[in-house]
């Protein structure tokens, strides 16, 4: 009975946390553009703001796909079939990128393209390239997480025994009839991940390219005019056609997703990867440029936030210099100091770890339990607890953002926590989907012998299930504080009060300044060097604790 | 037909030294020994997975010592059935040759109608029939069986024994069969070899 009521109250938060804010915002919309979805559609080709728009959207996350597949799918082979020296340090180095905010991302490959290092962005024929090798970049670990683990366990009888018939006599038949239907769900399913974030991708969009625009970024945009009656009703419209399609998009792309995942060959002999992998000098060629692609843009970052270039008259002049640093800390006129932001990030992502982690263990725990009595009614919990991967971080700050107006702007535009809704909001679903798995993997015989010893429900969850979930519990943690601490897409929509700058939204802020002052480059590198090395930490931090072949994206 | 010439390998221990074989066409072979005497990595060698450390290995007069184990034309059946998970019953036979008469293939091991069950539905013994007549459907110079019949139970390996014995004979293919199982040695093999 009382945990039944526990598991309500977890369900009920979770509606009001996350479905109402969502709801409120499209009802606000909606009050004010009227309920016409042909004609919410029909804007985004008739707005001068949205034309063109969707096409690029989805053209740039096709493409960054299939980079992401060109240039992933060798290191995942190299990685999963040969042996290698440091192996661990070397898969954490290529997955490291995923973990990195996007707007560290995006600082790190401004530089690295920009004017100051290789300068092959300013050519407006070129950025295009550089965004695709971004968002590559970005979910290259994706292609090796999914793909590596196929490959480094799979039983080799089967290619031996290939080799030895005559369809697989040819590397193209062995490659024909084993590696293509075997890989093929994971490589699909990777696919499926990197054009969900190259679809919804927002710093990268906004810094990278010369003012174009995907729906993410255009809804961030032109997020703050929407919602009030009789004003600029077409942006109104424009948004929630924007948010319908990619509301339509994702929950396509990640049902495909979950489909092809399910069809992964689970029941593919295994066996030891000591066994598996063999030597292989010439991979290198592959393993070193890929090391150097996942390093050097995070390196460039620290580097350049040391370098001052001034321009002057005469010419421009650069040097070292920690300018950069101490005008990043200290506070001004138009920004609060490096310090602040720093508090103001670490304290909502100490709060979002509090709300968030509970709630998820309880949803996920609730969803476990269903499972063996209702099972619809768990799948439907189930699904319910992915809908917000379904919207885009710009959605959940706009559903924020319009959410509380709706309520009460005067108290939400002045308190503090605020943002911390929306970190909520993004993170429990991931924290359900890495806790989640666990549970339904501790063999029920655990708990039945606690029982058979007399345990209470409360000793066996302390002394059998929490300490054997562990791992997962600390991944989950460590996953939500990274991802509150990076967040970036919805902060910079929410966030209507200099008090409550984050990191992220501090390097946009200082990149956004007048380009012609000199510490503006070295200052949004300096920040983003810190969040670049908190991410690393706690990056490492959760790798110890990932188990080795779960082959999933967490 | 198979020429075997001091064929030795060491790895961590002395697996085999020195060993000579001589396989007639159409003669079964069968070579006991205990369990990591070297057997399986015999027949590894034999048909290219490993390399050896010394020796040669001749197929029909042609040395085939250093060819790759796919340009060998020897076939081997393991220790479990590999038939891959991703392939029914057919779409396996069918790697051993495009061509083939499926139902004729599954008859002559006792699993007509098998066509389209998935693979992991099948039985160990009904896994090892499916993988034996896939490498018979290849029409291998010589078939290399590495205790095919040890995961089964002693009324079924024997049973399945005497089977591919007959299909053997009856195909006129010949066959090296390593095991630990000295009587389904005798009753399979028409020489019994020991290592030790």
């Amino acid at each position: 009975m009382k945990t039944k009521l526990v598991a309500y109250v977890a369900v009920t938060t979770y509606s009001l946390l996350i479905v109402i804010p969502l709801l409120l915002a499209v009802d606000r919309l909606v009050w004010v553009a009227g309920f016409d979805v042909t004609s919410w559609i029909s804007s985004l080709d008739a707005n001068y703001i949205s034309k063109g728009v969707f096409q690029f959207t989805v053209m740039q996350a096709v493409f960054s796909s299939l980079a992401t597949l060109a240039i992933g799918i060798p290191i995942a082979w190299q990685l999963g079939r040969y042996k290698w020296p440091f192996q661990n340090i070397i898969r954490s180095l290529l997955t490291m990128p995923f973990v990195m905010p996007s707007i560290v991302a995006a600082m790190g490959f401004l530089h690295l393209m920009g004017d100051n290092a290789l300068d092959i962005r300013n050519d407006s024929t070129t950025w295009l390239w550089v965004l695709i090798i971004a968002h590559a970049w970005f979910n290259l670990s994706l292609v090796i997480r999914f793909c590596e683990p196929v490959l480094s366990t799979l039983d080799p009888s089967l290619e031996e025994q290939l080799r030895l018939l005559p369809e697989g006599r040819t590397k193209f038949g062995r490659f024909r009839h084993l590696w293509f239907p075997l890989l093929i769900p994971s490589i699909a399913a990777a696919a499926c991940m990197t054009f969900v974030f190259s679809f919804t991708s927002f710093a990268l969009v906004k810094w990278i390219t010369l003012g174009e625009k995907t729906l993410e970024s255009m809804m961030a945009d032109i997020g703050s005019s929407a919602g009030i009656p009789g004003y600029m009703i077409s942006k109104n419209e424009v948004i929630l056609g924007s948010s319908l399609i990619q509301f339509t998009v994702l929950l396509f792309s990640l049902w495909l997703m979950t489909w092809l995942q399910n069809r992964r060959q689970s029941l593919l002999p295994t066996a030891n990867e000591k066994i598996v992998k063999k030597n292989n000098n010439a991979g290198w060629l592959v393993i070193l440029p890929a090391i150097c692609f996942a390093v050097i843009p995070l390196a460039t970052l620290i580097v350049s936030s040391f370098r001052v270039t001034e321009t002057t008259v005469d010419g421009s002049r650069t040097y070292w210099s920690t300018e950069g640093w101490s005008y990043a800390f200290s506070a001004t006129n138009s920004l609060p100091s490096g310090w602040d932001a720093l508090y103001n990030s670490i304290g909502y992502a100490l709060i979002c770890l509090t709300i968030a982690l509970p709630l998820g263990w309880i949803l996920a725990q609730t969803i476990s339990e269903l499972e063996g009595d209702s099972p619809r009614l768990a799948r439907a919990l189930d699904v319910f607890t992915m809908l917000p991967f379904a919207v885009s971080s710009a959605m959940i700050g706009l559903g924020v953002m319009l959410g509380m107006i709706k309520i009460n702007p005067e108290f939400f535009y002045s308190l503090w926590l605020t943002p911390v809704i929306a970190h909520i909001m993004i993170t429990t679903p991931f924290v359900v989907r890495i806790i989640l798995p666990a549970m339904r993997s501790l063999d029920a015989k655990y708990d039945e012998c606690g029982q058979t010893l007399g345990m209470s429900r409360t000793k066996r969850f302390f002394l059998i299930k929490l300490p054997m979930l562990r791992g997962s519990i600390l991944i989950a943690a460590i996953f939500t504080i990274a991802m509150s601490l990076g967040e970036f897409g919805a902060s910079w929509v929410v966030t209507r009060n200099s008090d409550w700058t984050t990191l992220p939204v501090m390097i946009d802020s200082i990149r956004a300044f007048p380009y012609n002052e000199p510490l503006v480059p070295p200052a949004a590198n300096a920040v983003s060097s810190v969040l670049m090395l908190i991410a690393l930490f706690l990056f490492i931090s959760s790798e110890k604790f990932r188990p080795k072949r779960d082959g999933g994206m967490f | 037909m198979l020429r075997c010439i001091g064929l030795s390998k060491t790895f961590e221990k002395n697996l085999f030294d020195e060993f000579d074989l001589d396989l007639d066409a159409g003669q079964i072979v069968a070579i006991t020994g205990p369990s990591g005497c070297g057997k399986t990595t015999l027949l590894r060698c034999i048909c290219g997975l490993e390399t050896l450390d010394e020796g040669h290995i001749l197929l029909d007069g042609v040395d085939i010592t250093r060819m790759l184990p796919e340009e060998r034309g020897i076939g081997l059946i393991f220790q479990r059935p590999v038939l891959y998970p991703h392939l029914n019953v057919e779409r396996n036979l069918k790697l051993g040759d495009k061509q083939a008469d499926i139902p004729t293939a599954l008859a002559e091991v006792g699993l007509l109608g098998f066509e389209k069950r998935a693979v992991d539905t099948l039985s160990g013994g009904e896994g090892q029939r499916v993988a034996l007549a896939r490498a018979l459907l290849a029409n291998p110079s010589v078939l290399l069986l590495d205790e095919p019949f040890s995961s089964l139970d002693d009324d079924l390996s024997e049973k399945l024994a005497k089977d591919v014995r007959d299909l053997l004979k009856k195909r006129g293919c010949p066959a090296i069969l390593v095991t630990h199982n000295k009587s389904i040695a005798k009753l399979f093999a028409d020489v019994v070899l020991s290592i030790e």
